[in-house]
Formats: structure tokens, sequence, C-alpha cells
């Protein structure tokens, strides 16, 4: 009995009750547009459910519990509010964006797949070298933050040169970009010897 | 007379529409490019999260171990593994895995690098080496999720560029959703089918969000591990590998062959738990075993850390040899522990396992869903694509059925040629929508045959195992994988009447 009331497990039905309290706020504010307090209050409520894994399970595994959870509750409170449909409701605001039409070809899906997957990459990488060899950090953490930066940043170049229609400019930026990271890897040392 | 209309200014967007169609234009052509091997890979992935489980039914007869294993048995281990290896002539690494790493059990696996040789063991409660292990679906399973069973490092390479391409996928995604507040509780069901799935596709992939950063950054940068942080390594130290992976990773043994005896293990156990009262052993990895260069790396696991364990270096005399990377308590070492077991959920016991299926699943539906939006827009512009419509229900519903397949074949005989069984399923697929209506029949006609499938696999088990299971984790995983089977099947067998909400690809009402 005194295991089952363990600080863990009241930590843990606590917070994810304030999670509960706090979307269902944040639900009701943007669904019904009422007061822009119930936001301050819904993410308020939502960071003490953070803090009560956090003070529950320590600041490590705390974190990661609470955002699990936060995700899992969130996933039940969208859930409940499941509106069924049987026929067309009115357009209005569930007209979504379309995709911005462009005509396309091998050629230019060719080069906009270089550009993303190889010329980003190649980037992304130039940054990571940067970072891990000039960063005033201690070696490991200059080695594996560096690491994680090319997927993020290879990632985000990619987002951005397959929405960017003209092909020249996202060439040439990452181009640019590239030099300047090698540039900035290697130039002191090779200047130096 | 009419009255006078007063209309507001429309208001500013935070992002400009023509900035949300580039946006959603770039990751229409991402996601569609690298669709089916983004699918493959997450459900793999979240199938994945219970493969020690998954292990466990395979051979549910395997010894179990429920208390934390003393350090004497941890050594009974480590000598057993040698013994055995020395038999296999595969004694060069040894690796052994004891509870928190893996639930109840201790597994024993050495590999000699030269001869290819690898053995892989259940240890009892006692330390003694009982039966090999024997798994072969979770191995194909998580084969197929870290290289597709492609060579190797290509294969890791191809799964890694998978994990760009999904962080892509996340961060265009995010930028063409301008009202991701407003809409952040919204799931409407029924009615047109491409804003039903938009709605799915939306919700679930924000509010999953942090999940799904941190599983597509961690897997994009385990998959091409040797590329970025191997590059940076030796970037940063001048080409120095050596230097390079030693500060990453801490003393590594020397190449000396001469022959010296096999570490005990338990006063290095004892040595760290007197500084650290509360640490259990984790994992035991002795590099180039019973050779005078031998280094053991013994992994203790700290309560509260989300990183399997913190690594102790010994010599093979039982020295602890200093370790220039414990100085750099950085969040670069954090990460470097962390990075696997938050990769795969493997931190916090069976309900984090579920929470990470339930989000992996999420993600999962996220990708489906992606191009079923793109198919139904098509549909709705006059353009429908009847074919492609076939096929994606083809990758989407085949994916079931051939897991379902291939464990039954595991069950009966073994590793044999699971790869060639499950690509000849999803030929076989196929062939079947050729002669399918439409995309709906399709995916109606595998999701039955998955569930069929999924059950079988559930009625092998239960033939071959009657009697002999010993292991309660094999019934979880059994009742697991039926109602798997019977959420995947029943929808589909609904009379057609009820079927609109089942149709996958319907014209717009």
């Amino acid at each position: 009995m005194r295991e089952l009331l363990s600080i863990e497990l009241l930590g843990t039905l606590a917070s994810t009750l304030l999670f509960f309290a706090g979307l269902a706020l944040l639900r009701w504010r943007w669904l019904q547009r009422s007061s822009r307090l119930l936001t301050l209050a819904g993410w308020l409520l939502v960071g003490a459910g953070i803090y009560g894994y956090v003070y529950s399970w320590g600041g490590e595994a705390g974190t990661a519990y609470a955002l699990l959870a936060l995700s899992a509750v969130a996933f039940l409170v969208v859930w409940y509010g499941l509106e069924r449909r049987v026929a067309r409701v009115r357009p209005g605001r569930e007209v979504a964006l379309e995709p911005e039409d462009r005509p396309t070809n091998w050629p230019r899906a060719i080069a906009k797949s270089f550009l993303a997957f190889v010329l980003a990459g190649v980037a992304a990488v130039g940054i990571g070298v940067a970072f891990a060899i000039h960063m005033p950090l201690v070696p490991t953490d200059r080695i594996v933050i560096g690491g994680l930066l090319v997927p993020t940043l290879w990632g985000a170049g990619m987002a951005w040169t397959l929405s960017d229609a003209k092909l020249v400019r996202a060439t040439l930026l990452l181009a640019l970009i590239s030099a300047a990271a090698y540039a900035a890897a290697f130039l002191p040392k090779m200047l130096s010897a | 007379m009419h009255d006078k209309v007063q209309v507001k200014p429309p208001k500013r967007q935070f992002l400009s529409p023509d900035f949300v169609r580039a946006m959603l234009a770039g990751h229409s052509a991402l996601g569609l490019a690298f669709a089916a091997l983004i699918y493959i890979v997450c459900l793999t992935g979240t199938v994945s999260v219970f493969l020690m489980e998954l292990q466990r039914w395979e051979q549910p007869d395997g010894p179990r171990v429920t208390e934390t294993p003393s350090p004497e048995v941890i050594a009974a281990a480590v000598r057993a593994g040698y013994e055995q290896a020395r038999a296999d002539n595969a004694a060069h690494d040894l690796f052994v895995s004891a509870p928190p790493r893996t639930p109840q059990r201790i597994m024993v696996t050495y590999h000699d690098h030269e001869s290819g040789v690898e053995g892989d063991w259940l240890a009892d409660a006692d330390g003694r080496l009982v039966t090999r292990v024997s798994a072969a679906w979770s191995e194909f399973i998580s084969f197929l999720h870290m290289h597709l069973h492609l060579p190797r490092t290509w294969g890791k390479y191809l799964v890694g560029l998978t994990g760009v391409a999904l962080l892509s996928s996340l961060i265009s995604g995010i930028l063409s959703h301008p009202r991701i507040f407003k809409d952040a509780f919204y799931l409407r069901w029924g009615g047109s089918r491409r804003l039903q799935e938009a709605d799915l596709h939306n919700r679930l992939g924000v509010w999953g969000l942090p999940f799904h950063v941190v599983v597509t950054l961690s897997g994009a940068l385990l998959g091409l591990s040797t590329l970025i942080v191997g590059v940076l390594a030796l970037a940063a130290y001048d080409g120095d590998r050596e230097k390079a992976f030693g500060t990453l990773f801490g003393p590594r043994a020397t190449d000396s062959k001469t022959a010296a005896p096999v570490p005990d293990l338990a006063p290095m156990i004892r040595q760290v738990q007197e500084r650290e009262p509360k640490a259990e052993v984790a994992s035991v990895f002795v590099e180039h075993v019973g050779t005078a260069g031998q280094v053991v790396q013994l992994g203790m696991h700290m309560p509260g850390k989300i990183a399997f364990s913190e690594t102790f270096h010994f010599r093979g005399d039982g020295k602890l040899l200093p370790d220039p990377t414990k100085a750099e308590a950085g969040p670069g070492r954090w990460i470097l522990g962390a990075i696997q077991p938050l990769h795969f959920g493997w931190f916090g016991g069976l309900p984090v396992k579920v929470l990470y299926g339930v989000l992996g699943l999420a993600l999962t539906i996220v990708t489906h869903s992606g191009v079923v939006i793109w198919l139904a827009r098509r549909r709705d512009k006059g353009r429908p694509a009847p074919g492609w419509e076939k096929v994606w229900a083809v990758v989407g519903w085949s994916q079931p059925l051939a897991f379902g397949v291939t464990a039954i074949v595991a069950l009966l005989i073994g590793e044999g040629r699971l790869v060639a069984i499950y690509l000849a399923t999803i030929a076989a697929a196929l062939v079947l929508a050729l002669v399918m209506r439409d995309g709906t029949s399709t995916a109606r006609a595998l999701r039955v045959l998955s569930g069929l499938a999924l059950l079988g696999a559930v009625a092998t088990h239960a033939y071959l195992w009657w009697g002999r299971i010993a292991d309660p984790m094999a019934w979880w995983v059994d009742a697991a994988i039926v109602a798997a089977a019977l959420l995947i099947a029943l929808p589909a067998l609904k009379r057609r009447a009820r079927s609109a909400s089942l149709q996958q690809f319907p014209v717009a009402a």
C-alpha cells in the first residue's frame, strides 16, 4: 500500500490531471473564442503538470515522462471532441490552403533532389564540422552537438530547398553556405600551418 | 437599398499564404518521394519498441531472472560466456546485458570480427548459460527497421536519410500550418474524406510533436552516426581516429594477443556500488576478452536516468581506468548515453513503452494519411490516380500482412528465408491489387488478410508452445497481437451499407 501511494505515483496522477485541466481550458479558449486569460491559465496548468512530473521523477526522466504524457492526454482531449459529420458542412474555415501548383519535369526534379539531398547535406555537414572544430566547448559536446546540428540543418535545408521555386537562388545560397562553413572550419588551420 | 455591410480587413497572418503554399508544395513533394520508406521505418520502429517482449514471446521457455542479479551472477555469466565463446572459436568481444536493460533476462553475446562467428545465449539466475537465443522474427523486424535488410552500412545510411527526410517533413509541416493553435483540438470525422484525413494528420502530427522530433532526430543521428559523428570527430582531431573515438567512448582495448585470465567482474561491480549504492549492472562489455589488452566496460544503471547506464572502464586485472570523458559532464555525454533509450523508449519500463507504441503508431498514421490526403486532393480536382490509390493501399496494408506471414514462418522453421517471404508477400499483395476494383477494395481485402495472418501467428504460437509457456509475457503479447488483428480486420468487415466511412479515396461530397 505504501508503495502504491509513492510520491512518484501521486505526482504522476496529479500532474496528469493538471494536463487534462490545462488542455481542457486551451480547448475551450480556442474553440469557443472566450477570454484570452484562459490561454494563459491553460498553459500555466500544463507547465505545472510538467513541473509535477519533474518534481516526482527528477529532471531527466521527469521531463521525458511529462512530454510523453502530455501528447497522450492531448490525443484523448482531441478524441473527446470528435465531431461526427454525415453531410457536407459549410466551407469557410475548413478550406485549407492548396499547395503551390508547380509544373515540373525530370531535369528539374533531379536538380531539386540534388539540392535537397546532396547540397543541403554538404552544407549541413560543413556547419557541423565548423562547430566541432571551433566551438569553445569540451570535445564531446562539440562533436555530439555538432552531430545533432547536422540532421537538423539538413532537414531544414531540405524543407527550404523543396519549397523554394527558384532553383538558382537555392543553389547559390547552399553553395555559399557550404563554402563559408568549410572555410570557417579549415582555413584558420591552413593559414597558420 | 442595401444595408451597409462593414467588412473587417482580414487579419494579417503570421505566415503569408504564398509562403504556406510553397511550404505545402515542398512538404508534399518530400512526403511523396519518401512515403513508403518513412512508413515502413515508422511501423517497424513502433513494433521494435517491444522488441524485448517479442523476443520473450518467441522463446517463452527461456530462463527468467526476476531478481536483480548479484555481482557474482554477472561474473559467472561472463565466465560461462567466455568458455562457450572459446568452444565456438569466437572469443574476441563479449557482451552481457542484464535487467533493467533486458527485462527479466540475462543475455550473453560474443562475436569474433575476423571469423564473423557469433553466439547469443540466455543465462539463468545463477549465471549459467541455458539456451541459445532463438528470436528469428524479432531480429527480422529490428533489422528491417535499422537497415531495411540492405547491406548493413548502406541500409543504415538509407534509414538515416529517411530520418532526415521525416525531420524535414516535420519542419515544413509545421510551417505550412498557420492555424496550428486555432485548430489544435479539431477532429472532424465523416463528410469529406480529405478533410477528415487532414484533421487526423494535423492533430496527431502537432500534439505528438515532441515525440516525433526526438525519435526522428535520434533516428537520423543513429543511422548516419558513422558518417556524421565519425567525420566530425576526425575533423576535430585532425584525422586521429583512435583519439577521436577515445574522447567519445573512453579507453579502448589494445591489440595484445597474449593470453590473460578472464576478468572477475564481482569486485569491479562492488567498487562502483560503494560509491553509488543504488546502481545496478545493466551491461558488461569485455573488449578483446581473455587477452592482456582486454578492457571491461561496466555499464551501471543509475535510478532516474534515461541512459541505460553510466560506463566505468576497468583493466583486465580489475584496476579502474581513468576516463578522460568523465570530467566532461556536459550535454554531449548525456546525449550519447540517452540517444538510444530515447529513440526506442527503453528507459521507463512498460508504461513508457506503451506510450511509445501509441505515439509511434500516431507517426505511422501521419505518414499514411499524408499520401491519402494527396490522393483525395487529386480526386477532388478531377485528376484521380486509381493506380496509385491501389499501390498506396498495398504499401499500407501489406505490412501487417507480411508481419503475420513472416511471424508464422519464423515460428515454424526459424530464420529460413524471412526476407524473401516478406518480399513475396508484398508482391502477392500487388498482384491482388491488380484484380481488385479500386484502392478501397484492395485496402479492405488486405486488412482482412492481415487480421487473419496475425491471428494465424497467434494460433501457430499457441500450437507450438502449448503447455510449455513459462514466461507470462508470451500471453500478453498474444493478447496484443489478437487485439491488433481485430482492430485491423473488423472495420473492413463492416457491411457495405456502412462502408462510406471506410472508403479510402471517395470523390469528395
